[in-house]
């Protein structure tokens, strides 16, 4: 018998709503904030504006491989005692990732922009845009793999493993700038540094960061209701055709 | 490129590629929602409603 929708299966909640509202109106004020109020930068004119969305985008990209790393090593442990198979962990590692790769494109194009005004050239094969551009790709090939037709579980099993193959790149591609000499600079905003911004360009730098987390999130809570779905369709299609076969085998005897 | 070019770019592109998966994401979950029947009350069984819609 197959399973009713209902409610729970809903990519909309009052809670996604009220998110989604929030992130609308955030992104309204950063970009207020990002393209008028915050000031011209006394050596890089208006390209400094760039940092709002650059170093955002990477930052959540950052956290989306982590909650896909984290949700893949749940499913590795939990697949085989929890009764759903694990796919709660699974889902959320794919949704992440997903979100992840759009940051990880927007982190790529914005920076080369940018680099086209302050270097002269969009690209250079340095450790921090190379490293990124691998990043971009590796994750880009698990997302490849989940779309692989197989058994769930076994599909699940295999995306995970790629998934913390792929995330070793993450903490390269972070330090990079420390560990080689590189065109790129190093992070604005680091712990237990010194800000290397400050003022309204740094206020403005913290809240497009927060800004871009809760548009990501409404995403990934979506993505993850979406991908719900999709294995819901799935599964009533196949009780169908297992009813299907039935039906003819009964008629055939 | 000017400055102001290439942030009006990296800004323009960013908002086209973020609003268009997110126009993407709630159109897949609607379009599913009405293969699967979400949002027509059915008669299924004892209590069951689905008469929400899928999404918005």
């Amino acid at each position: 018998m197959s399973q009713i929708p209902d409610s729970k299966h809903m990519t909309a909640t009052l809670g996604t709503r009220i998110l989604g509202s929030v992130a609308v109106a955030a992104v309204l004020l950063m970009t207020l904030l990002g393209l008028v109020v915050s000031p011209e930068d006394l050596v890089q004119g208006h390209a400094v504006r760039m940092l709002y969305l650059h170093v955002p985008s990477i930052w959540i990209a950052y956290a989306a491989f982590v909650l896909t790393a984290a949700s893949s090593v749940l499913f590795l442990i939990r697949s085989r005692s929890r009764a759903d198979g694990g796919r709660h962990h699974d889902r959320l590692a794919g949704s992440a990732a997903e979100v992840g790769v759009l940051f990880a494109g927007i982190t790529l194009v914005t920076g080369m922009l940018w680099g086209r005004v302050t270097w002269g050239t969009y690209w250079q094969w340095d450790a921090r845009l190379t490293t990124t551009v691998l990043l971009f790709v590796t994750y880009l090939g698990y997302l490849a793999l989940r779309r692989l037709p197989a058994d769930p579980i076994v599909r699940g099993r295999r995306s995970a493993v790629m998934a913390l193959i792929s995330f070793v790149n993450v903490p390269i591609v972070h330090f990079s700038v420390d560990w080689w000499r590189t065109l790129h600079q190093k992070a604005s905003l680091s712990v237990g540094r010194r800000p290397e911004i400050t003022g309204e360009m740094y206020w403005t730098l913290l809240y497009s960061t927060l800004t871009v987390t809760v548009v990501a999130s409404w995403l990934i809570v979506h993505r993850y209701r979406v991908i719900r779905l999709e294995e819901l369709r799935d599964e009533e299609a196949l009780n169908a055709l297992i009813a299907s076969r039935l039906r003819e085998d009964d008629v055939g005897n | 490129m000017s400055d102001i070019a290439a942030v009006a770019t990296g800004w323009g592109l960013t908002f086209v590629v973020v609003a268009t998966y997110a126009l993407w994401v709630v159109g897949r979950g609607k379009t599913i929602g009405r293969e699967l029947g979400i949002g027509k009350r059915q008669v299924l069984g004892p209590g069951s409603d689905s008469s929400t819609p899928a999404s918005s």
